[in-house]
């Protein structure tokens, strides 16, 4: 049983543990050579090295400005979104009348463009943070919805079994085993949905806005400072790409039985 | 029945159940009478698919019967009984609480809270089922025969007269289930209840039982009702004895012949 595997070198396995940043590091190593070497305009496709010259070009203090306003949107936004889809979800599960009810209004919700509709919104609510929330909501709280609802209808049938023996009132039934057993997957949603709050957030500032990192790159093109542009977007998938990773930490923080088991 | 009979603790008249309520519907279980006595340990045993989980929820007050009734303590079972305890087939136990905090789940999903002299009677159960120093811990670092043991005791957590057991050792490796068979007799002997034990498993109902019911395929009726008359307290030896042997293939005979008449 106890049969020795041939020891990989030390080589073989930095490598292997490495690989995604080596694929990466290649890429970028790649598209410098192919942006000098190719003599490609900075208007068509800047090089990483033009790009990183240009955010630094940027002052901080205006970087921590354009952040802000787009953190502060697309968090507003998602937080309203978990605070809307939470109790819906608990509706949409307890009643079968609910459910069949608002189930095709999510769904033509989900399928009406954003982008179409984001005008739209601006001309009702104006130019402020509500219409820009209500974009990032209405962009983030489908997936949420969806993802809550599956999970507490998943609970194992014997875990409502216990709670129907024990003659338990239905609100902690819902409370103490739906939610909790939702766990794993309201977290799923939360990550889909915490990257689509970004997208929401910089849908609205293309259509109107003063500040933030999608205004900041439309502004920048439009200029044809397009090394300027990508710097904005590789800033903004970064920061996308933070918030995503944070929802993990946050479940592994608050909620590590619910990941899945490592061997 | 005379007034001082014993008191059948469960009583199953004519018991029957159709999922469906169309007419021509078929019973998934049909005409079961049984009556089950104080501190009686009864086993229900038959194929897949026999309707015996649907017997058990219909005793715990979970099915409501489409024919006949179910009472216990001669009163109709038409909800959930506080005296009647549950071990399901997987120990369900919830993956975010500790032991203690499964085992006392019970009171705290039904009262919303639970006190200090409820936490002692939690470790006692504990201590008995040999599962002190698991108390602080989380489920997924028990074995299944552990998790099942805790889920034994949660049900005894609320004192029940009654405990029903569905398939409760069927999820467990060979070795496993027939140790937790004895811990489970141990248990029964130190907090004396009435039993009705659901398994497929032979071996296992000759094993623990007084009495057991063999139900034919579906639509689950009654074969027959076998006394157990092997001495207690049961061990291993139990199992190699003579007699153990001829009420196996007794049964072994109604399963796979389910044509023999009774």
């Amino acid at each position: 049983m106890n049969q020795t595997r041939p020891l990989k070198s030390w080589f073989a396995i930095q490598a292997n543990r490495f690989a995604p940043l080596i694929f990466f590091v290649g890429l970028v190593i790649l598209w410098e050579l192919i942006c000098t070497l190719g003599k490609v305009p900075n208007y068509v496709l800047p090089s990483p090295s033009a790009i990183i010259t240009a955010f630094f070009n940027v002052e901080f203090s205006r970087w921590m400005g354009h952040l802000w306003a787009t953190l502060r949107v697309a968090l507003m936004g998602f937080i309203l979104s978990i605070l809307i889809a939470l109790p819906l979800s608990i509706g949409m599960m307890r009643s079968e009348l609910m459910n069949r009810i608002l189930y095709p209004a999510l769904i033509v919700i989900q399928s009406t463009p954003v982008v179409a509709v984001a005008p739209l919104i601006i001309v009702l609510l104006g130019t402020d943070d509500p219409s820009r929330v209500l974009i990032t909501c209405l962009i983030t709280f489908f997936p949420l919805v969806v993802s809550t609802t599956t999970g507490m209808l998943e609970t194992p049938p014997e875990m409502i079994e216990l709670s129907q023996s024990l003659r338990a009132p239905r609100y902690r039934e819902t409370w103490q085993i739906r939610i909790p057993y939702a766990i794993p997957h309201i977290f799923s949603g939360l990550r889909v949905s915490i990257t689509l709050a970004i997208i929401g957030a910089v849908v609205a500032e293309f259509v109107a806005a003063e500040e933030g990192l999608g205004y900041f790159i439309q502004f920048s093109t439009s200029f044809f400072k397009i090394p300027q542009a990508f710097s904005g977007l590789i800033f903004l998938s970064i920061i996308s790409l933070l918030l995503f990773k944070s929802i993990q930490w946050i479940q592994m923080w608050l909620f590590p039985w619910s990941l899945p088991k490592k061997k | 029945m005379s007034q001082d009979s014993p008191m059948a603790f469960v009583s199953m008249k004519g018991v029957g159940h159709k999922y469906d309520p169309l007419p021509d519907a078929p019973m998934a279980v049909q005409d079961i009478d049984l009556d089950i006595k104080k501190h009686e340990f009864v086993s229900v045993v038959g194929p897949s698919g026999c309707g015996k989980s649907t017997l058990l929820r219909m005793v715990a007050g979970l099915l409501i019967p489409s024919h006949g009734e179910v009472s216990i303590f001669n009163h109709p079972v038409t909800e959930p009984r506080d005296d009647v305890g549950i071990v399901f087939q997987k120990a369900n136990l919830l993956p975010w609480l500790t032991v203690r905090k499964n085992v006392l789940f019970p009171l705290k999903h039904k009262y919303g809270r639970y006190g200090t002299a409820d936490e002692k009677r939690a470790n006692e159960l504990l201590e008995m089922a040999g599962l002190t120093q698991f108390a602080d811990k989380m489920p997924d670092e028990l074995s299944g025969g552990m998790q099942q043991r805790v889920g034994i005791v949660r049900a005894l957590l609320l004192n029940p007269d009654i405990l029903l057991m569905d398939e409760p050792f069927s999820a467990l490796d060979a070795l496993t289930r027939e140790q937790i068979g004895f811990d489970l007799l141990d248990i029964w002997k130190k907090q004396p209840k009435t039993v009705l034990f659901i398994t497929h498993s032979i071996t296992e109902a000759v094993l623990l039982s007084d009495r057991i019911l063999v139900m034919s395929k579906r639509p689950g009726t009654v074969l027959d009702l076998i006394e157990v008359d092997l001495p207690r307290p049961r061990s291993s030896n139990t199992i190699n004895s003579s007699r153990f042997a001829e009420l196996t293939d007794l049964i072994r005979g109604y399963i796979y012949e389910p044509n023999t008449p009774a």
